[in-house]
């Protein structure tokens, strides 16, 4: 463990700007067509009861380790350092998929003639240098930029708005369908992502400086980050139409490509591109952070600092080898990872540790359970 | 020192790095292509045209730019618009940069056979803008189009763009329709797509020569006329004048236009120009069947008066607003009439349809041109005439 202490609007920071991260740029929830925004809100809801009923009671039973260190402590030493090692490839795999997509809008987008590798390589050597600062400067980074988001989206937000370019009806009707394949879409995509995903804050809620308000910080953070991520949603439908949403694979730039106001106000594709730097830079910064002080406490290590560079050049090369093109990488992250990797990571082994937690922390010492 | 030379280094690497290019492209190495005129080619699927700025001598600078034409057109061939894309580079000096394209123009004779094939090199390329506009070029090339030389714009596209925003937003018959509307409008089943036409007036083979540039009242022109409609992306028929205006009207995108009226036994004795407008469509099932409801609203003010008549009584403002709306629904019954014969939905009602009863829309949708076709449309106008310009009675009034 790193000494750091951030302060609970840091964490929240942070947690906004993650969630939004690769989330707002994705095609989200399009399985549902028209009620695409809706899977992102219940997706939000069934993430704040996970948050709440377990990772929250988690981190409460041991609030000043992360996870890495608690796995061992529930279920044992061996079998729980083997589980902490498979939670630090999670996480690293994890990482590396966004990387990857970040690199393919870029290489797909504007910078059709440089290599992949190039653009995750400058990417990621930005990211190495951060967290080998530590994760207070990420933090203070996170609130440089935070306002920049906001101006980026509410200028978006205004200039889709007064192009005339939001015709409501394309959200209806509503409910065609019916519920289920909504719950479906909640399911399979965005329950897991990008709510679940907070199970990776789990690694750094240690380092709030007043872990009472925790709880607090985390729930404002879900909830303000999934109605960005449902307004985005809202607007890309009503703009583009159900069909294009769906067949783009990053309708967000097409949504800001369509812009046009008066004569000049218009190709504002940049909006779209210093947001995707942002967003690509905390989400992956947050997986990588995690990875790395996962291993430092996991093997013992001093300083996190050393393992900083070599554990960036796996994720580096691992987003250049996990897909061989975009197609096999969209349909990794829409058909595999969340049935194999999302659910037993984030609610399956937690459910599983809060069960064990809950039943030895009583017999030990009862006093802790008033949560 | 040693912390001085490290810190030298790195800066010496950024210069590298951030200097942000992996290829860089010169401007004066791109050829800047504004529209780009595909036709049916005679050995290879398509003849694509491409009009190319000339950027020296469009430049509004105090001395009005250079001497020659503002712009350049090559043309070559492919079987895929990429590969006739490519093929050009055997004929321009300079790389095509396709970010800039404002119009897309389509010859009548391959839009008859479908566009089908052009559409999705438009949408996939990262550089090439859906905001481009598409028109069909009517009873002439899409190269013609492309080459015309315009006077007033000194690049023809814009007059192309300028004109099609002016003439929607003054007479309405006319439409604005880019990539994106054409692909969405397109496969979407309720609805079917319109694009504007455009002619080639005049001698067609002064069109293209710099001398046309030299007179005020051109040898030829370009002009817009009338809507193409599709249907699975195939042009079936055309849509003009006060026809394409209903279509328009009902689409909600005029916002002004002029109405002639007659006036007791004077013909054309009014002229009405509507100023603000509002369309609303709903759909109804009934019985199993669809019914349409069309209501229009708009705003105006009289603008010509042609005969002796008693505007200060509002009795007879009330007169002008009941000819006014039976004028315009005539106007609008006829338009839906003729997109109803060409069984395409032009309108979206299909959408709407979908909109009000999903179920019945799954029934319908794989057959809903038929449907469209036999489908009861109901249309009501509601018009207020607000004012009569800075004169109040008509100097006809002191003839008498």
């Amino acid at each position: 463990m790193e000494e750091a202490k951030i302060k609970g609007s840091q964490l929240f920071i942070l947690i906004v700007l993650f969630e939004m991260g690769s989330a707002l740029v994705v095609s989200l929830g399009t399985d549902a067509k028209q009620d695409a925004w809706m899977t992102i809100l219940i997706g939000m809801a069934g993430g704040i009861f996970l948050y709440y009923f377990v990772y929250n009671r988690l981190f409460l039973f041991y609030p000043d380790i992360p996870l890495t260190s608690y796995i061992q402590k529930i279920i044992g030493k061996w079998l729980g350092r083997l589980l902490a090692i498979m939670y630090i490839i999670y996480f690293m795999y994890l990482a590396a998929r966004v990387l990857r997509d970040f690199g393919e809008l870029l290489t797909t987008t504007i910078y059709s003639n440089t290599p992949l590798l190039i653009i995750n390589a400058l990417m990621i050597l930005t990211i190495v240098y951060a967290v080998h600062k530590g994760f207070e400067v990420v933090a203070r980074i996170g609130e440089l930029y935070f306002g920049l988001v906001y101006l980026l989206a509410l200028a978006g937000f205004a200039l889709v708005i007064f192009s005339g370019l939001i015709h409501l009806e394309n959200l209806r009707p509503m409910l065609e369908n019916g519920w289920m394949p909504i719950l479906k879409v909640v399911a399979g995509q965005t329950l897991t992502f990008p709510f679940g995903e907070m199970i990776v804050f789990t690694m750094l809620l240690p380092y709030l400086n007043e872990p009472k308000k925790a709880k607090l910080v985390c729930i404002s953070g879900m909830v303000l980050s999934g109605l960005n991520i449902a307004i985005a949603v809202v607007i890309n439908t009503a703009t583009l139409g159900v069909d294009l949403n769906a067949r783009s694979p990053f309708p967000l730039l097409n949504t800001i490509g369509k812009i046009q106001i008066g004569n000049f106000i218009e190709r504002l594709d940049v909006f779209f591109m210093l947001y995707l730097m942002i967003g690509g830079f905390f989400k992956i910064t947050i997986f990588y952070y995690a990875a790395v002080v996962g291993t430092a406490d996991i093997f013992r290590f001093k300083s996190h600092k050393k393992l900083c560079f070599p554990m960036g050049l796996i994720i580096l090369f691992a987003s250049m080898s996990i897909a061989s093109n975009y197609a096999e990488h969209a349909k990794e992250g829409l058909k595999v990872v969340p049935i194999f990797l999302h659910w037993p990571f984030q609610i399956l082994i937690p459910v599983m540790l809060l069960i064990i937690a809950y039943f030895r922390n009583r017999k030990k010492k009862p006093q802790n359970q008033s949560t | 020192m040693k912390k001085i030379i490290v810190l030298f280094l790195l800066l010496l690497n950024s210069m590298t790095l951030l200097s942000g290019c992996w290829n860089q492209r010169e401007m004066t190495d791109l050829a800047f292509i504004v529209a780009m005129g595909i036709d049916k080619g005679k050995n290879k699927n398509f003849d694509v045209s491409f009009q190319i700025v000339n950027p020296g001598n469009v430049s509004a600078g105090q001395n009005g730019g250079g001497q020659g034409l503002p712009i350049a057109v090559y043309k070559s061939s492919g079987d895929t618009l990429t590969e006739a894309a490519r093929n050009a580079t055997k004929k321009i000096s300079r790389q095509l940069y396709y970010s800039h394209i404002n119009v897309l123009v389509i010859s009548e004779e391959l839009a008859k056979e479908g566009v089908l094939n052009i559409i999705d090199a438009c949408e996939r390329d990262p550089g090439f803008r859906t905001t481009t506009e598409i028109v069909i070029a009517k009873d002439t090339s899409a190269e013609e189009i492309v080459s015309t030389l315009t006077i007033l714009d000194k690049l023809p596209v814009l007059k192309i763009t300028k004109e099609l925003q002016s003439t929607e937003a003054m007479l309405g018959e006319n439409l604005k329709v880019n990539v994106d509307d054409f692909v969405s409008s397109m496969i979407s089943k309720g609805k079917n797509p319109a694009l504007n036409g455009y002619k080639v007036m005049g001698k067609q083979s002064e069109a293209r020569k710099a001398s046309n540039l030299t007179v005020s009242t051109t040898e030829a022109y370009l002009k817009a006329d009338g809507l193409a409609i599709f249907n699975k992306g195939r042009l079936v028929g055309w849509i003009t004048q006060d026809k394409a205006r209903g279509v328009v009207w009902v689409l909600g995108k005029v916002k002004s236009t002029d109405i002639n009226l007659d006036w007791k036994g004077k013909k054309n004795a009014l002229n009405v120009v509507p100023i603000r407008s509002k369309t609303k469509v709903s759909a109804k099932i009934i019985n199993g069947h669809p019914v349409i409801n069309v209501t229009i609203k708009e705003e105006s003010w009289i603008s010509e008066i042609n005969t002796a008549i008693n505007i200060d009584d509002p009795r007879v403002i009330n007169q002008i607003q009941k000819k006014m709306e039976k004028t315009i629904k005539r106007q609008i019954i006829a338009s839906i009439k003729e997109a109803q014969s060409l069984k395409c939905d032009v309108f979206g009602f299909g959408e709407k349809v979908h909109i009000a009863n999903p179920k019945y829309w799954k029934k319908v949708q794989n057959n809903w041109d038929e449907h469209f076709a036999n489908a009861k449309v109901i249309v009501e106008v509601k018009s207020y005439n607000r004012r009569a310009g800075v004169r109040r009675n008509p100097f006809w009034d002191a003839l008498k």
